[in-house]
């Protein structure tokens, strides 16, 4: 009983000491929790789908930032691997009746090995020819839909595929752990020593080469991984749409995940995650005046950009906390000593 | 003894209608360092971009520890224990001195060198140690001065533990006493032994640099190279007193 009493003295320290000294962790936990509790105060179905799809392009602009943000790969098609999965998810699923526990698997599977293949001609080039070079792939997908209608349904797309399951409610807890669950992975997977590796191939890939780093396996490993969390989007996205159409692969959809991603703010995981979380809301919200829409839209998005130009959710964080100048340890705004090494703040 | 550690034969190299390499052919032992001087435009980046793999050379051989190197892949090269510094440094900016350093404590060779460097952040604070800015371990490295990215390089240099270490101009931009400095620290990593977490093989040098009254100090052989061509190799007493090397590098009056 002691020894029970004791780890869960141990866990509430820890938990004080790490978690509720710096608004960022505190921001972080209030998100994850309002979350998971949102149903108890509203089932509004409208709001929950909303929802759904807002944790679906959360993992799918997560992925992108793994492998534009991180490894500095830009990638100007990303909605490959959102619409490979989907494609593949779906065409399983209606032809072979394969339940979606598997289909979605399978079709992040596809979209990794379709990393792997634009991957490797990708890896000579560089900058705007490798942005030029990843837009057009997902062009080219698009064309071979549309040339073969009878196994990919053309414009119609892929219809009747299975539901995620029967609720709205389960649905909605389905994405939205499977989205905290990916985010997580994605995250540690940045913070580790490989997260070291992949900035530094951002930075400056030659010196990365003449530290005796195999540049060429670790991006093909971003490549490979950003295609998994982005088919696993793509996969639930199918099944939540119960419908596939060549709008996975539009050029659209390849750009709305680098602007959601860049007004959040890149190489951080969590940026784009933020402003997946604030603009997909409030592009329905602005359905109310369907006639500025756009136009409103994007003012917001050029404003932020214009007066934060690393992305909100860092202008926010910079705001809010400050970084000890001797120990580098964040702290809150308002302490006048740092929480940790006692030097001065300003 | 049977093979050469270091052996380049023959080495042929041309931008364009620039021969930058023409027809080098030298050897070097295991614990030697060797100075690499010549005009500017002469090749001595580009001799150690060939040995590093960064560029390909049109014909010739490179041949490190009885192996050809030729045509590796620069990580492959780094990994059997050639490591080098860049003349115009190329630090990862973005990313805090020490993570510069961790990088290179992540590759394969740094790895695989026993359990007790598993611990890559006290093997590079240990590098930081060496080269003499652990106290800016955490700063940005796009903050730090020339003197710093020049340690900076070399840190990063280090911690792959090379057997060949090839140098670029490790004194540009150094004060005079940072560069007694840094020669000093140059003779320390020569001689080999621990520093910390941190093993020194004790590597064979190639040196390239214009400072030549320091060079001097510490190298054992000179080698001048002048339009891409081999023109003089010997102890550098003599290589100074060479007609030759007089008229291309030292000009009219000498030293």
């Amino acid at each position: 009983m002691g020894l029970i009493w004791f780890q869960i003295k141990r866990v509430f320290t820890l938990f004080r000491s790490e978690v509720l000294v710096l608004p960022s962790r505190v921001a972080v936990l209030i998100f994850v929790a309002a979350l998971v509790l949102l149903p108890l105060f509203s089932q509004d179905p409208y709001l929950l789908r909303i929802l759904i799809l807002t944790s679906v392009f959360a993992i799918f602009a997560a992925s992108w930032d793994l492998l534009s943000g991180f490894t500095g790969q830009m990638n100007f098609g990303h909605a490959l691997f959102f619409g490979v999965a989907a494609y593949t998810s779906g065409l399983i699923n209606v032809h072979f009746k394969i339940p979606h526990f598997f289909t979605i698997p399978i079709g992040a599977l596809a979209a990794v090995l379709t990393g792997l293949i634009i991957g490797i001609p990708c890896l000579r080039l560089r900058h705007t020819y490798l942005a030029l070079t990843t837009l057009a792939f997902p062009l080219i997908l698009m064309g071979v839909v549309f040339a073969i209608p009878d196994v990919t349904g053309g414009e119609l797309g892929v219809s009747g595929l299975d539901r995620l399951s029967g609720s709205r409610l389960r649905d909605y807890y389905i994405t939205t752990i499977l989205m905290l669950l990916l985010s997580f992975t994605m995250w540690k997977i940045t913070d580790s020593k490989t997260g070291i590796i992949l900035h530094a191939i951002r930075e400056d890939e030659l010196a990365c080469r003449t530290a005796g780093i195999n540049t060429t396996r670790y991006k093909l490993m971003a490549f490979c991984l950003s295609g998994f969390f982005a088919g696993i989007a793509g996969g639930l996205y199918a099944h939540i749409m119960r419908t596939v159409g060549p709008s996975t692969l539009e050029v659209s959809m390849s750009f709305q995940v680098i602007i959601w991603s860049i007004f959040g703010g890149v190489a951080s995981i969590y940026g784009p995650i933020a402003g997946v979380f604030i603009l997909f809301p409030l592009a329905e919200v602005l359905r109310v005046v369907p006639e500025w829409r756009m136009l409103i839209f994007a003012l917001l998005v050029l404003l932020t950009l214009l007066f934060m130009p690393e992305g909100i959710i860092p202008w926010i964080r910079d705001k809010i906390e400050k970084q000890c100048p001797r120990c580098k340890i964040r702290s809150v705004a308002i302490r006048k000593t740092c929480r940790v090494c006692t030097a001065d703040l300003d | 003894m049977a093979e050469q550690f270091l052996e380049i034969r023959n080495l042929n190299k041309s931008f364009g209608g620039l021969l930058a390499s023409n027809d080098v052919s030298l050897t070097m032992h295991r614990r030697e360092i060797v100075g690499l001087i010549g005009p500017n435009g002469a090749g001595k980046t580009t001799l150690l971009r060939l040995i590093m793999g960064i560029l390909r050379p049109d014909s010739g051989a490179i041949h490190y520890k009885g192996k050809d190197i030729c045509g590796r892949k620069t990580w492959d090269i780094v990994n059997m224990g050639i490591a080098s510094t860049f003349q115009n440094m190329r630090p990862f900016r973005r990313l805090p001195i020490i993570a510069n350093v961790m990088v290179s404590c992540l590759s394969p060779r740094a790895m695989t060198r026993g359990e007790w460097v598993k611990r890559v952040e006290a093997k590079a604070m240990d590098a930081l140690e060496f080269a003499g800015i652990s106290d800016m371990a955490l700063e940005k490295a796009s903050t730090l001065s020339q003197g710093d990215l020049k340690r900076l390089e070399i840190a990063r240099a280090i911690a792959t533990e090379p057997e060949l270490l090839l140098l670029d101009e490790p004194f540009g931009g150094l004060s005079p006493a940072e560069t007694d400095l840094m020669a000093k620290s140059i003779k320390r990593l020569h001689k080999g032994g621990r520093f910390g977490r941190l093993h020194s093989e004790g590597p064979a040098m190639i040196i390239v640099e214009h400072k030549l009254q320091q060079l001097m100090k510490i190298v054992d052989r000179i080698i001048v190279l002048n339009f891409g061509t081999l023109i003089a190799d010997g102890a550098p007493d003599e290589v100074v007193k060479n007609p030759e090397v007089i008229e291309a590098y030292f000009g009219e009056g000498g030293i």
